[in-house]
């Protein structure tokens, strides 16, 4: 009998079963892949070593709740990890926006650039590093575009700063929730450009290793099949080789579709479930561009440096563009060249559209975004001599996230909040964890929502956490 | 009526940080006492207007920082309502 069973071994549920074993629980993590780390794995071809969707991480800032977590879990220093200064660069046609490893040089940077808005720029920076928490709950029904408006004036440099937000968060400043955005501006740019030495998977193994060594148990290549319940409590689940498992509690760091419709199933949940489940909205996915390179591509970005690129100042027709997968107005992306230099990732925002649509058009899909990247640096083309590419189907087959959703739950207004996403009220004893508890703030979120979930179930059984990871966001 | 009203604000502050109703009495802190940062502030906000069905004002937001301002604010806005 477990104290707590997990569902999937992303980032969050790592985290989560360590604190968890740490504090003496008895915990299961049960993971369908063959390797952990959910959006967070690398994966070798033709010796090149690719991360599979995330390219960096924020967070780490002395007091970052990343630092903090590797911290109370005794790896930061086992774990090797680099900054690259600058962390991210913003390119359109007229403009060029340097984020630098210190918030203080990226402001006086975007001051030089757009010096007409430099008071608004400053008051903007300080908001987003507000201390109060119920500041942000203030603009709990702003959208991002709303909250940029009531700053700036500039819709130039509106649009530059919501374009990384659109690529982390996947969804443009009209449609995306103001606190969703200033976290990801904050966490992500402010305070990103972090690697681990090795590449992400080096940070999802060490997790993985610090669970076992906490004595709890990880299967991996070995999905749940079910979840049984018995009066309404969850009492077992039952794994691919038919092994069932008694537990007392279920953490689910996977997709919530799958989780209500297939391992609960519809036929055991009320009406007002069921509904909510099908009416909430799901995130947008990525298609992401692996090339592995040779020689030394003149013209490219640094290795390390989060490139984004955009020709379109409009963000509300880019995204439509998003919407219709369409192939002609590619020029609305993220690269990065790996910080070994040899590999490049590519990502742009796409929706799943149809099953079909990827079988058809992946690789069709993936030349026209290497010509569209080849348009803005010449010559790349010339360095490629491995390319693959992952469609929403490739992230859907390799982590089950519904149609290959990068963020869980859309992260608009309308869903920000919602105490069911994490607490369902049924069954009593099932709790989320990762993106489909909280939309939209990657890698330091799922961080956090990991350490919070255990401090969660431990207060609930009376016990505490101690760790100097509980700070406040 | 007001006591149904502070039992439930209880119970919505319970269910979002974790600690037992008995731990959260009215003059605790959200902020130091309790842990509540930003994205549970939302939540507990999000959770009361949904609970009794009222709309908590931007403005009034930062003035919260103890259970009993919370509790005091929602029976205002409650009674407003009515009225």
């Amino acid at each position: 009998m477990y104290d707590v069973a997990i569902i999937g071994a992303g980032i969050s549920g790592l985290v989560c079963g360590c604190y968890l074993a740490k504090a003496g629980m008895k915990v299961l993590i049960a993971e369908q892949h063959f390797k952990p780390g959910g959006y967070c794995t690398s994966f070798n071809r033709k010796g090149f070593t690719f991360d599979a969707a995330a390219h960096s991480f924020g967070g780490y800032r002395e007091g970052g709740r990343v630092r903090n977590v590797l911290t109370d879990l005794g790896l930061d220093k086992r774990l090797q990890i680099q900054r690259t200064d600058p962390t991210d660069i913003i390119i359109s046609p007229d403009y060029r926006l340097t984020f630098f490893a210190d918030s203080k040089e990226t402001l006086t940077a975007f001051q030089e650039v757009f010096p007409h808005e430099r008071t608004a720029l400053s008051a903007f920076f300080a908001f987003l590093d507000s201390p109060d928490p119920f500041t942000f709950a203030r603009i709990r029904n702003w959208t991002f575009k709303r909250l940029l408006d009531d700053f700036f004036r500039d819709e130039r440099l509106k649009t530059l700063l919501a374009f990384p937000i659109l690529g982390n968060g996947g969804l443009p400043p009209s449609r995306l929730s103001a606190f969703i955005g200033s976290k990801i501006f904050f966490e992500f740019l402010l305070d990103g450009g972090y690697y681990p030495e090795g590449g992400m998977q080096t940070m999802a193994d060490a997790l993985a290793e610090r669970f076992v060594e906490f004595g709890g148990d990880l299967m991996l290549s070995n999905s749940v099949r079910k979840i049984i319940l018995h009066r309404d409590i969850i009492s077992s689940i039952v794994l691919e080789k038919d092994q069932e498992i008694l537990t007392k509690r279920v953490i689910a760091n996977c997709d919530a579709y799958q989780v209500f419709f297939e391992l609960i199933g519809k036929e055991h949940l009320d009406d007002l479930t069921v509904r909510r489940i099908e009416s909430a909205i799901p995130s947008p996915s990525i298609f992401v561009l692996y090339l592995g390179l040779v020689g030394s591509p003149v013209g490219l970005p640094s290795p390390g440096v989060n490139t984004w690129v955009l020709s379109d100042y409009d963000l509300d027709r880019v995204f439509s563009t998003v919407l219709s997968c369409d192939f002609e107005n590619l020029e609305r992306y993220m690269m990065r060249i790996q910080p070994r230099g040899d590999c490049l990732m590519a990502l742009i925002n796409v929706a799943f559209g149809t099953r079909s649509f990827w079988q058809t058009n992946k690789d069709r899909f993936a030349g026209a975004f290497l010509d569209t990247i080849e348009k803005s640096f010449p010559g790349l083309k010339r360095h490629v001599v491995f390319m693959d590419a992952a469609s929403p189907l490739t992230l859907e087959r390799f982590t089950r996230n519904h149609q290959g959703a990068s963020y869980g739950w859309a992260a608009t207004p309308e869903q920000l909040g919602i105490p069911e996403f994490k607490r369902p009220k049924f069954p009593a004893n099932l709790l989320f964890t990762g993106h489909w508890a909280m939309q939209g703030l990657g890698i330091p979120s799922a961080f956090y929502l990991g350490m919070e979930t255990a401090a969660y179930v431990l207060r609930k059984n009376h016990g505490i956490i101690s760790c100097k990871g509980i700070n406040r966001p | 009526m007001t006591n149904d009203v502070e039992k439930e604000i209880i119970s919505i502050i319970a269910d979002v940080s974790g600690f037992d109703e008995e731990e959260i009495t009215p003059d605790k802190n959200f902020y130091k006492d309790l842990e509540i940062d930003s994205i549970k502030a939302i939540e507990i906000t999000v959770a009361i207007e949904k609970q009794f069905k009222i709309s908590v004002r931007d403005e009034d937001v930062p003035n919260i920082t103890t259970v009993r301002q919370a509790m005091e604010l929602v029976s205002k806005l409650i009674a407003e309502k009515v009225a």
